[in-house]
């Protein structure tokens, strides 16, 4: 019963994503999981040493073609190594290279595929996990059967706190993957470009409430405070708003967060947008309509201006943040 | 330039979804649309169609769903729809969806596929990205620019750091991102069009087609309810320290 988990690497380390899986995947070896790999591919191998004790084994795929990231060459590395070792399942961080990849890989070597897990058990040698249907509507429970699966699941669906402490030993594995046929041919990094919203554990967003673009400082001020990330809601992204980029829109056709403390400001609780947010743990919506939905999927409310409101809540945590 | 748009159709955003049978289903209101993806992936077809030509057609693949989603592709302006109905689609595995719409457009020849980003019901985004390896075909997932030039097409997307090009020779898959472009809303002329359209049907049978074994499902629940919201009373100063004072203490979480 090995179970993989593809990495992603970030600048300084791997995405908090990976972690999460790596310290799931530990927990699960006193339920008869076996094996935990950490698969590396290409450039995300330069920061291996901090996977350490975190894994039984660090597998890099190492080969031509595979940095930076490409769609078909990843593909070819992580297919070739999967159907190979035949894991019983490869995990894999929700995000833009997943689903560029593992429906791919699933459909080369007929495996089992499902994306936007959010739970995963493994009893008596079966996996189970869940997953939202229905935008979120519901909750499946699945029962993984015979064979390799690939899922990728959500970020902060796991709390990475499982001891580290393995001893990991590296292995490093020559894979010969094709040039990609959808060659990038322009790259602009923008800079200045904060926490990717998935992952992040706070997060500040607000809607037309905010009455005009300039406002949004005030929730990017308290999301910097606090660590966090700003979001915006579907009707400011469309409405043109500076600031308001579709990269940070939450909602059905934006982003699907799942942050340890949520701000609605000046949120009047679209169903699309709850689809987007329901699985935050703590809530909190400041609206000046005190019946406005967004209430209802809320664990705490003022009833107020976000505009005269945010600021004091700056102030306050400022206080208590320089108290301690 | 042939160009073959994937359609889904889906429930309503609105929706109501009920867990019914003590678990073992769903009850879904039967208010049926054109996933919202899939109709920018109309739109971007039918701009190519508008701009260089392009012949378009739509395809579907449902256990008795698809028509709504097809009469609607065809009231925005897509002149052909296909349907791929049969029972065992439904709750089908991705990879079977995939492997039918596979075997139809090759059948009936495309240069360019355009699928949505994902649906709006699973929100699994396999189906698409799966036909294009079926198809041994590159595939880009969730653009926001395309462009089409001779015997290719050059598209934009946004990543985690910024945006990037990509330069794809056709035959090629890509899936719609919002932002590629606002779907139109149907002309009457279209909506009459659409619902006097003849959509022609094939089972999986007729394409020859696999079935891989869904994933088994154990249960529906309902989403966890959180416990009723407490309104922090006060003026705005009041309330504000408050609000600081539960998040440390009660909620513990700054």
């Amino acid at each position: 019963m090995s179970i993989w988990i593809v990495c992603e690497g970030t600048l300084d380390g791997y995405r908090s994503t990976t972690y999460e899986l790596l310290s799931q995947a530990r927990k699960m070896k006193a339920d008869g999981g076996e094996e935990v790999v950490a698969v590396v591919v290409g450039d995300d191998a330069a920061n291996k040493d901090r996977l350490s004790g975190l894994a039984d084994k660090v597998l890099v795929l190492a080969g031509p073609n595979l940095s930076p990231y490409e769609t078909d060459p990843w593909v070819d590395a992580i297919a070739s190594a999967v159907g190979e070792a035949a894991p019983k399942l490869v995990c894999f961080g929700e995000g833009q290279r997943t689903r560029d990849v593992l429906p791919r890989i699933a459909a080369r070597l007929a495996l089992t595929a499902v994306t936007s897990a959010v739970g995963l058990k493994l009893e008596n040698g079966v996996f189970t996990l869940n997953r939202p249907v229905q935008g979120g509507k519901a909750y499946a429970s699945l029962e993984l059967g015979e064979g390799t699966a690939l899922v990728a699941f959500r970020p902060n669906s796991f709390v990475a706190d499982a001891p580290a402490g393995l001893a990991t030993s590296v292995e490093e594995k020559a894979v010969a993957p094709g040039a990609s046929r959808a060659p990038v041919v322009d790259r602009v990094v923008e800079a200045g470009r904060r926490v990717d919203i998935t992952e992040a554990q706070v997060i500040v967003c607000g809607g037309r409430g905010m009455k005009s673009a300039d406002n949004l400082k005030l929730l990017d001020e308290l999301a910097q405070l606090l660590g966090g990330t700003y979001g915006v809601t579907r009707a400011i992204v469309d409405a043109g708003w500076e600031g308001a980029d579709h990269s940070i829109q939450v909602g059905k056709s934006g982003k699907t967060v799942s942050p340890g403390l949520y701000f609605a400001c000046g949120i009047s609780g679209a169903t699309h947008h709850i689809m987007g947010m329901d699985t935050a743990k703590v809530v909190v919506t400041i609206n000046t309509d005190p019946s406005a939905i967004m209430f209802e999927y809320s664990d705490y409310g003022i009833a107020g201006d976000a505009l005269e409101v945010l600021p004091l809540v700056i102030e306050e945590i400022r206080k208590v943040k320089g108290a301690a | 330039m042939k160009v073959a748009v994937l359609a889904k159709e889906v429930p309503d955003l609105e929706a109501s979804v009920k867990v019914a049978e003590g678990g073992a289903a769903l009850d879904i209101e039967k208010r049926k649309v054109l996933n919202f993806f899939d109709e920018i992936a109309v739109e971007a077809a039918l701009k190519l169609k508008e701009g260089v030509g392009a012949e378009v057609y739509a395809v579907s693949a449902g256990a008795g769903t698809g028509t709504e989603a097809l009469r609607r592709a065809i009231a925005m302006g897509v002149p052909t729809a296909f349907l791929i109905n049969d029972p065992a689609l439904d709750g089908a595995n991705p990879l079977t969806v995939a492997r039918a719409l596979a075997a139809f457009v090759q059948a009936q020849g495309f240069d360019l596929i355009i699928a949505g980003r994902q649906a709006t019901d699973d929100e699994a985004g396999l189906v698409g990205p799966m036909v294009a390896e079926i198809l041994g075909i590159p595939s880009v997932v969730g653009i926001t620019v395309l462009e089409a030039e001779e015997g290719k097409v050059r598209v934009t997307r946004e990543t985690e750091s910024g945006k990037e090009t990509i330069e794809l020779t056709l035959p090629a898959l890509v899936t719609a991102e919002k932002g590629l472009y606002e779907a139109r809303v149907p002309a009457v002329t279209g909506v009459m069009k659409a619902m006097r359209a003849k959509i022609e049907s094939k089972s999986l049978a007729d394409l020859g087609v696999e079935v891989a074994e869904p994933v088994k499902v154990l249960g529906y629940r309902p989403p966890a309810k959180r416990a009723a919201v407490k309104m922090i009373p006060g003026d705005a100063a009041t309330a504000a320290s408050e609000l600081v004072k539960l998040l440390r203490e009660e909620a513990k979480v700054l």
